[in-house]
């Protein structure tokens, strides 16, 4: 009936797991062999060093102390005043080194351009170069784009331009530093101790000052528009020494006939007024004729030179009938130019009495503060003459600005009047408004003409190198006061 | 009256033709006596004293038996005299 059975087993054979392996795929790799390679080394002396700077000490000299401190000194005198005497008289009137010249470093024998920076932005809109100003360690040169010739109130914006000419990769068609402005600049001065700000004037009265070494808005601090600040065109802006070492307060002067002081208030980023001056014709002492106009006006300030000797002094170019010294007080005195408006005043830097100043008349006057009268005239150009500078080295050397785009330097030590050197702008024809010697390079000039470039000049030997004798014959010349 | 030859001395010294001004050196080389401002007489009297060394050192090293007597330095604008004695230096200005 019912039997066991067993019966063989039955598989299936998976048809996945072989389809499986066939799709696999092996591979592998080995990087070649790597090279390693040791060495050792050993310092065998080290050497540490380290550097501070210190600040300034002034040192106390104690000069008038009792002789009883120094028992030889009055022999030692006696002795050494026989020999010192004998020297002297021999030294005047030996001609041993009568034209003797030693030169230790290579002439320079001509002038010639260095560079010409342009703006391109500026150019295209046909600005002009109002002002330039080196900064204090003499490698930056900063410019101030605006328009000199229009006599209407003007909203264009305008640049302010810096190039480092001690950057070996110095492009000349592309400014370093470039910063707009919302009206066109018309002055712009670089701080005297710090070498990255600098404070301009705008043809809307305000003020500024930048600091170039900020990442993102370079505004130090700004005047803004108020009732106490200059509403016409600020002309000069200047840094005059404060009341501490090492400070600074910033002088404006403008066509309302206001000059005035502020304070930097960094924090703030205010310029906050400390004092000022309203030049006032009732007040301006006339030379000559009295004056016509009746009531108060204020005077146009042109131009505004701070003397370099006396720091509660300095000098305001107005039109049309001359200049006035100013003190604290009201005007001092004032000078007489018979021309026409005085564009440009400058106070020489080897005599504490002379300045020359340029205007409309084709001119450059040579003044001394003692008399009204000028006390030289000489023919300058047959046009306008923007700017004067005296040279930083050579005492009886200035450069003058023409219209005519030239740059004529004169030399007072020579017979003849006519200028020692004229220097070509090749801007066909356009004026110069501007020029500034290089306070540290002093062979190199920065001219800045009314085609919106900036030209660098580097001068020749004979232009820089102070003769032996010229303080002397500048002395000289400010003593030729009339009586 | 030590007081007052001293000043008549150095007196007749500045008064002798082109004579800028005079300084009074003492061993250290800080200056006792000078016709001139402080910062002038503190520049010249430290820079004086050490070329002043130097040339003493250069005599005496040609020469040991040989020492300095005067020395003078001649620029463009000036001259320097120095008359060392026990290092006392002087500057006249020669026009």
């Amino acid at each position: 009936m019912f039997t066991d059975e067993t019966l063989d087993l039955i598989g299936a054979e998976s048809t996945w797991r072989k389809s499986h392996q066939q799709t696999q795929e092996s591979r592998s790799c080995q990087t070649l062999p790597v090279h390693t390679a040791e060495a050792e080394t050993q310092a065998k002396a080290v050497l540490d060093n380290s550097t501070q700077t210190q600040d300034q000490i002034s040192q106390t000299l104690s000069l008038d102390q009792n002789i009883c401190h120094f028992p030889g000194l009055l022999d030692f005198l006696h002795r050494a005043e026989d020999v010192v005497t004998k020297e002297l008289v021999k030294n005047s009137k030996s001609h041993a080194f009568d034209g003797f010249e030693v030169n230790w470093e290579d002439q320079n024998e001509s002038v010639s351009c260095m560079h010409r920076l342009q703006h391109v932005d500026a150019q295209e809109r046909g600005l002009q170069v109002t002002s330039v100003s080196w900064n204090c360690t003499g490698s930056v040169i900063g410019c101030g784009f605006g328009r000199v010739d229009d006599g209407d109130w003007s909203n264009e914006k305008a640049y302010v331009c810096m190039w480092n000419l001690d950057r070996q990769k110095l492009n000349p068609k592309r400014p370093d530093v470039i910063i707009g402005v919302v009206t066109p600049v018309m002055c712009l001065c670089f701080h005297p101790l710090k070498p990255s700000v600098v404070a301009g004037g705008l043809y809307s009265g305000e003020v500024l000052v930048w600091d170039t070494s900020r990442s993102q808005d370079l505004i130090l601090s700004q005047t803004g528009m108020s009732a106490d600040t200059h509403r016409e065109p600020v002309y000069r802006v200047s840094w005059v020494p404060g009341a501490r070492r090492g400070e600074f307060t910033l002088l404006s002067a403008g066509s309302g006939g206001r000059v005035l002081l502020w304070t930097v208030d960094g924090a703030e980023a205010k310029l906050i007024l400390s004092s000022g001056y309203a030049l006032v014709q009732q007040q301006v002492p006339q030379s000559g004729a009295a004056s016509k106009t009746p009531g108060i006006t204020n005077i146009e300030v042109t131009s505004v030179a701070l003397s370099p000797w006396d720091l509660d002094t300095f000098l305001v170019a107005v039109p049309p009938d001359g200049e006035s010294v100013t003190l604290r007080a009201p005007v001092q005195f004032s000078f007489s130019t018979r021309g026409g408006p005085v564009h440009s005043v400058h106070f020489s830097p080897f005599h504490r009495n002379l300045f020359v100043n340029v205007g409309t008349d084709s001119l450059a006057h040579l003044h001394t503060v003692l008399q009204p009268r000028p006390l030289l005239s000489l023919r300058v150009s047959d046009s306008y003459t923007f700017g004067v500078r005296w040279s930083p080295t050579r005492p009886l050397v200035f450069a003058a600005a023409t219209g005519q785009g030239l740059v004529q330097m004169f030399d007072l030590g020579r017979r003849s009047l006519r200028p020692v050197a004229t220097i070509d702008q090749n801007t066909s024809g356009q004026p110069t408004y501007c020029l500034e010697f290089n306070p540290k390079h002093t062979n190199l000039m920065a001219v800045g003409n009314a085609d919106g470039s900036v030209s660098i000049w580097q001068l020749s030997a004979e232009l820089t190198e102070q003769g032996a004798k010229e303080t002397a014959m500048l002395e000289q010349l400010a003593n030729e006061v009339a009586d | 009256m030590l007081q007052a030859e001293v000043e008549e001395t150095i007196k007749r010294i500045q008064s002798q033709k082109g004579v800028q001004g005079i300084i009074i050196v003492n061993a250290e080389g800080i200056p006792i006596k000078s016709t001139l401002d402080n910062s002038s007489t503190v520049q010249y009297a430290g820079n004086v004293h050490q070329l002043l060394m130097k040339a003493r050192g250069v005599v005496r090293d040609i020469d040991p038996q040989n020492d300095l007597t005067f020395l003078r330095v001649r620029s463009k604008k000036n001259e320097i005299m120095i008359a060392p004695g026990k290092e006392i230096i002087q500057k006249p200005k020669q026009m």
